[in-house]
């Protein structure tokens, strides 16, 4: 391997973890606080990457543009769900809300492929193939502009969590539930804030993701899969392990890409498995409940 | 549960010869079931016997002991394709032995990988599952020297699908004697103390490792015979038809209609899930995912606790209607 292809490398690896650090963040927040390993956030980038390709197709929006409509509409949507479905189960064994939000899934991604078919599809801008050059390394732009925006939205939900009233009584809730309760909030309605802001951070990453890659309606199960090795490896609690588990796992993702392409997943889970058995935690993490 | 004596005297519990005669009438049916039916529909029956296998399995790890495995597929997949490489090997190994030895190798991965991954809990453990099978198709699909790679291994024909019908029958039978015999022991005791509380069932003096690798190692040997009868009726094993996740879905699912931890569960469970797949399948072809997911929805809302439980209520004399759905609901909700 070249300098120059290492030095693609590195750059790809930095572009792709801001998206996969704003993939996993909803995940994240919708596990450390109500223990919901959400396997429909797939589903959720999905939607999210369709609303960007509607608005687009139909009145030219750029999906830099329509982000935050596809968030309100996930947030709308995310809040429903866990308000009518996943508050009914949520202190059954653990299994229950694994399978809900797997059921709830295979709707939504066979849903998706009745309205829209099967076709690959992906959103082409004016300035789509363009980017800057700086020696042998490549950026396009909008790789660049999905990393900012992704950047921008992870801080964003970080101070959120911290200054905010609202990211006060989700974080109380995580921490505590029956404390929180007794000092005023209101758990259900939390849960269901809390599960819809999942969503939306999940609507924003598939309306990226529709500019930066092609994709059908199964394009989100991969992501979720990828989400949570990221909060493993990061460890849950706070905005900065998402972020480094982001950053350790694309760097991971795009080297064995590159060398072991037959492998690559072999080799992920094979990681997520050892750091499971030796730092069940997190290399990041303190300690994950 | 019941303590009254109301409740007492409505027990419709049936007799034991009632029992006994409708066991041995349905054992008649599903053992005279080839000659009633084309060999097309038997297939349908055999596949309702093999996930009701895999199901069987998986009640020993996520049923009993209470380990939500994800990746029980992986199992499956060593089955067939242990079955048929050794059918298909320099010795010619003939379908029964091929089909122990892949079971024997399905139990000794999941001893050998459940001894570190069972050590985590929940969520996790879940995912190290599911990444052992996913690795394992990857490596099924680039090992060509072995798997012969992405594009599969063809096994010997055999076209008679009463055979089939009738291996998978028995082995589901082998299913629910294990699963009988071991409820009442003390492995499958401790199993269900380990489910309820882990660090009590230790401090108890229940080798918990020991036990959780044995529900572990059962249930790959299932889903393994499973692989291996599903391999030699299909003929071809390819890495993505024999490790995909919706089998290990299914297995879960069929587990959880019919009543996980139950003996009986698994297989009505497996016999209600195909039929209503079916069912969907012939009516609303493009929209079949929607219905089911919808079912599964329904099912983990409504019925968390599966089939079995509502029969059991029915046979303490307890009411079966709206206030039960709505009290399995309140049980588990938050306001």
């Amino acid at each position: 391997m070249t300098s120059a292809e290492l030095g693609q490398i590195a750059v790809n690896a930095v572009l792709l973890s801001g998206i996969l650090a704003l993939v996993a963040l909803g995940f994240s927040l919708v596990w450390g606080i109500m223990n919901i390993v959400n396997l429909s956030h797939g589903a959720f980038i999905v939607l999210g990457a369709y609303l960007a390709f509607g608005l687009h197709e139909a009145l030219r929006i750029d999906p830099f543009v329509s982000v935050p409509v596809s968030m309100a509409a996930l947030f709308a949507l995310g809040y429903l769900v866990q308000k009518s479905l996943i508050n009914q189960i949520i202190r059954a064994p653990l299994l229950a809300t694994f399978l809900l939000t797997f059921g709830l899934e295979i709707l939504i991604v066979n849903l998706i492929n009745f309205f829209f078919k099967a076709d690959t599809r992906s959103v082409t801008l004016s300035y789509s193939g363009k980017g800057l050059e700086l020696g042998a390394v490549r950026i396009p732009y909008v790789r660049l502009g999905a990393l900012l925006v992704s950047l921008g939205l992870v801080l964003a939900l970080g101070a959120f969590l911290n200054r905010s009233r609202l990211g006060r009584a989700i974080r109380a809730t995580g921490m505590d539930i029956d404390a929180a309760r007794l000092t005023g909030v209101k758990v259900g309605t939390i849960y269901a804030a809390t599960f819809g802001i999942g969503a939306a951070l999940a609507g924003a990453a598939g309306s990226l993701l529709s500019m930066v890659v092609p994709f059908d309606p199964n394009l989100g199960g991969t992501y979720t899969e990828r989400a949570f090795v990221i909060c493993v490896l990061g460890g849950l609690g706070n905005v900065v392990n998402v972020l480094i588990g982001a950053a350790i796992y694309a760097f991971v993702e795009v080297f064995v890409g590159a060398r072991l392409p037959a492998l690559s997943q072999a080799v992920t889970f094979g990681i997520l498995v050892i750091v499971l058995v030796l730092r069940p935690q997190g290399i990041a993490g303190r300690s994950a409940s | 549960m019941n303590a009254s004596p109301a409740g007492a005297l409505r027990n419709r519990g049936l007799g034991r010869p009632i029992r006994a005669l409708l066991l041995a009438a349905l054992l008649v049916g599903l053992l005279i079931l080839p000659r009633l039916v084309t060999p097309y529909k038997l297939l349908t029956f055999t596949s309702v016997l093999c996930l009701a296998l895999m199901a069987q399995g998986w009640n020993f790890i996520g049923g009993y002991t209470g380990f939500a495995a994800f990746g029980n597929v992986a199992f499956f997949g060593i089955g067939a394709y242990t079955t048929g490489l050794l059918m298909l090997s320099r010795w010619r190994i003939p379908f029964f032995p091929a089909l122990l030895a892949g079971a024997l190798l399905a139990a000794a991965v999941a001893a050998l990988i459940g001894l570190p991954i069972l050590r985590l809990k929940g969520h996790y453990f879940a995912i190290a599952t599911l990444g052992v099978a996913e690795a394992l198709r990857e490596i099924a699909g680039a090992w060509d020297s072995l798997t012969e790679g992405a594009t599969g291994i063809d096994l010997p024909v055999r076209s008679d699908s009463a055979f089939f019908y009738y291996v998978a029958l028995g082995l589901v039978a082998l299913g629910l004697l294990t699963t009988q015999r071991l409820e009442k022991s003390k492995l499958g005791y401790g199993w269900v103390a380990i489910r309820e509380d882990q660090d009590a069932a230790r401090m108890l003096g229940i080798p918990t490792t020991l036990f959780k690798v044995a529900a572990y190692a059962l249930s790959a040997v299932f889903a393994a015979f499973a692989g291996g009868i599903v391999a030699y009726q299909n003929i071809h094993v390819a890495p993505n038809d024999f490790f995909k996740i919706e089998y290990t879905l299914q297995m879960i699912i069929a587990c959880v209609i019919g009543g996980s931890g139950t003996v009986w569960g698994p297989l009505i469970g497996a016999s209600i899930y195909q039929l209503l797949s079916t069912f969907f399948w012939s009516h609303f072809l493009e929209l079949h995912p929607t219905v089911l997911g919808g079912i599964i929805v329904l099912f983990v809302v409504f019925l968390p606790r599966g089939l079995m439980d509502l029969l059991r209520r029915w046979r303490s004399g307890q009411r079966i209607g709206r206030d039960m759905l709505l009290a399995n609901i309140r049980a588990s909700r938050i306001e």
